[in-house]
């Protein structure tokens, strides 16, 4: 293990041998009495870098998805912007399928051809809930020690809906809704769930 | 090289085959014509043999300086096993070797109607087992090439034979119904052909493993 | 031992002339007229459609990879050419009588089935499930009038 730090180096002395002074290097930069038996294992250099997603182009907002994964497996629901990172803000409508205003992974899901006109929709708040902290998770103010202990036994709360998301989701679906309804069978389609049938083919099928 | 030779020669340059740069394999081959060279696409993925016309002499001696030219269409799979069968039919016929000879031109032969239904007969020598014999045969093919590979197969399939005990001596195009012999191939040259295809699986009943139904046969 | 009752059998049979639908390979699902019989196994075919994409190339081809339908050009003549084939083709008006036959139309359906979005699909079940309800109401009418 050569340890030839570059810059500071230690000063070599001055030594002096019976008559003569000679010059001698620190007892750090002498060769080493022993070399090592394994080579150094050399860390490989990360080429990767990182690099904006971008969102597949069937992925335009206002897109019927079918949902693969996760609670809503199954669920069509509707497109309402693409988001950092290959994720997707959508929305069920609520009233129609249950499923909330909601972020979801890109790749556990299906695009089917079908658009839906997102003319009407209140810009500003879609904005506000694909910010970061919408979806942040609250801390609570976790009780420890001699209360929590004893509170062990007892049901914990049951987490409540926040009155403020509740609300978003309606100003967001209002619109929705209202063009939805204007084309026949559509409201009941996304109220449907998506499953595979006897004989089909996912992957001939077109979307 | 090839080029000085064959314009002493006084051969037509349009037909001259470079057998330096040839790539292998029938579908492809180099031929020079005018200028450059160009790929030529020839016959149909389907077929494995090529008919070949082969040129080639005697080296030219001071006794000798104008060897007789020698011309043979072989069927081949391509420009080199062509060669080579031209080789081995010269010497059995001349005292000429490949060490002491030289080829002169090789070219591909196209069929002139490949899409006309023709009747060919095939006149062979076969090596068996035990023995030498001539056969005459008949096939109803498109194209000359399609008639020998499907001699090659009927041989390999009745008498077990292979591509080097066989030699053609004659394929011939049967122009008169009166000159097909062999009742095979007369019996589809009768007037007014017909005949069904009695108990056909059709291939989309295929699809599924198990169906409740057994499949019509009949159609 | 009672009379028997002989009818001729109807076998759809290869012939010259024979209009038969191509199964597998790059001219699969189109029409082509048998113009000569090769052998047993093969045919030599033409198909030629006035538009391109349902043309057929003269080929030989194998019975195997053929099927064969109830359309013959009647008295068309052994190896013919593609223009006498093409006259005799139109005259017969075999695209039209192809589309109109209920094979065909199955067909159609099922390439048109096949090519349905999820929403159309969603639609189609949607509107089979009120025919049926439909269909079993009238029946269910009609058997109480019955009894």
């Amino acid at each position: 293990m050569p340890s030839t730090t570059e810059g500071t180096r230690p000063a070599p002395q001055k030594k002096t041998f019976g008559k003569s002074t000679r010059e001698v290097p620190h007892a750090s930069q002498k060769a080493q009495k022993w070399y090592p038996t394994d080579d150094d294992a050399q860390s490989k250099k990360v080429r990767k870098s990182i690099r904006a997603s971008t969102p597949r182009s069937t992925l335009a907002p206002g897109a019927v998805l079918i949902l693969l994964a996760g609670r809503f497996r199954g669920k069509r629901v509707i497109l309402l912007k693409n988001l950092d990172q290959g994720v997707l803000l959508v929305t069920g409508p609520f009233k129609v399928n249950g499923v909330p205003l909601r972020r979801v992974n890109a790749r556990y899901v299906i695009a089917t051809s079908h658009k839906i006109d997102l003319s009407g929709i209140d810009q500003k708040k879609v904005e506000e809930v694909a910010s970061e902290k919408y979806f942040a998770r609250e801390k609570s103010d976790k009780k420890t020690g001699e209360e929590a202990f004893f509170k062990q036994g007892e049901k914990p709360e049951k987490k409540k809906p926040s009155s403020s998301r509740a609300a978003d989701q309606k100003a967001i679906d209002k619109a929705i809704l209202s063009t939805i309804k204007k084309e026949p069978m559509l409201i009941s389609y996304l109220g449907s769930s998506f499953s595979l049938r006897k004989g089909d083919r996912p992957h001939e099928m077109a979307w | 090289m090839r080029a000085q030779r064959s314009s002493a020669l006084n051969l037509p340059l349009k037909y001259q085959l470079s057998n330096e740069r040839t790539l292998g394999g029938p579908p492809r081959s180099l031929l020079w014509i005018g200028a450059e060279w160009i790929i030529c696409y020839t016959s149909a993925f389907k077929s494995r043999l090529t008919e070949y016309q082969v040129i080639g002499r005697h080296l030219p001696t001071e006794a000798n300086p104008a060897p007789k030219l020698y011309r043979m269409r072989i069927f081949a799979p391509n420009t080199v096993v062509a060669k080579s069968r031209f080789w081995y039919f010269l010497m059995k016929l001349r005292k000429v070797k490949k060490s002491n000879g030289e080829i002169v031109s090789l070219n591909v032969i196209h069929e002139k109607r490949p899409l006309k239904v023709k009747n060919f007969g095939i006149w062979i020598r076969y090596d068996s087992r035990s023995g030498t014999h001539n056969m005459y045969k008949e096939y109803r093919e498109m194209s000359r090439t399609d008639a020998v590979e499907a001699l090659y197969q009927d041989m390999a399939a009745r008498h077990r034979s292979r591509f080097r005990s066989v030699h053609i001596l004659k394929v011939v195009e049967l122009e008169k119904t009166d000159d097909v012999k062999r009742p095979y191939i007369k019996q589809l040259l009768t007037k007014d052909l017909k005949f069904p295809l009695p108990h056909r699986v059709s291939k989309a009943a295929g699809t599924k493993i198990f169906v409740g139904k057994r499949p019509s046969t009949f159609y | 031992m009672g009379d028997a009752d002989i009818t001729a059998s109807s076998w759809r049979l290869v012939e010259v002339g024979r209009i038969c639908l191509i199964h597998g390979g790059p001219s699969d699902g189109k029409l082509a007229a048998i113009v000569e019989i090769i052998d047993h196994k093969r045919a030599l075919i033409d198909g030629p459609a006035t538009d391109v994409k349902t043309a057929v190339p003269r080929q030989a081809i194998s019975l195997a990879n053929v099927i064969l339908t109830p359309l013959v050009l009647e008295k068309l003549p052994r190896s013919a050419r593609t223009g006498v084939v093409k006259a005799a083709w139109e005259q017969a008006g075999i695209e039209a009588k192809w589309q109109e036959s209920s094979w065909a139309k199955k067909r159609a359906q099922r390439e048109r089935r096949r090519a349905l979005t999820d929403f159309e699909r969603f639609k189609v079940m949607r509107l089979k499930k009120q025919a049926r309800f439909e269909v079993r109401k009238s029946l269910a009418k009609v058997k109480a009038s019955a009894n």
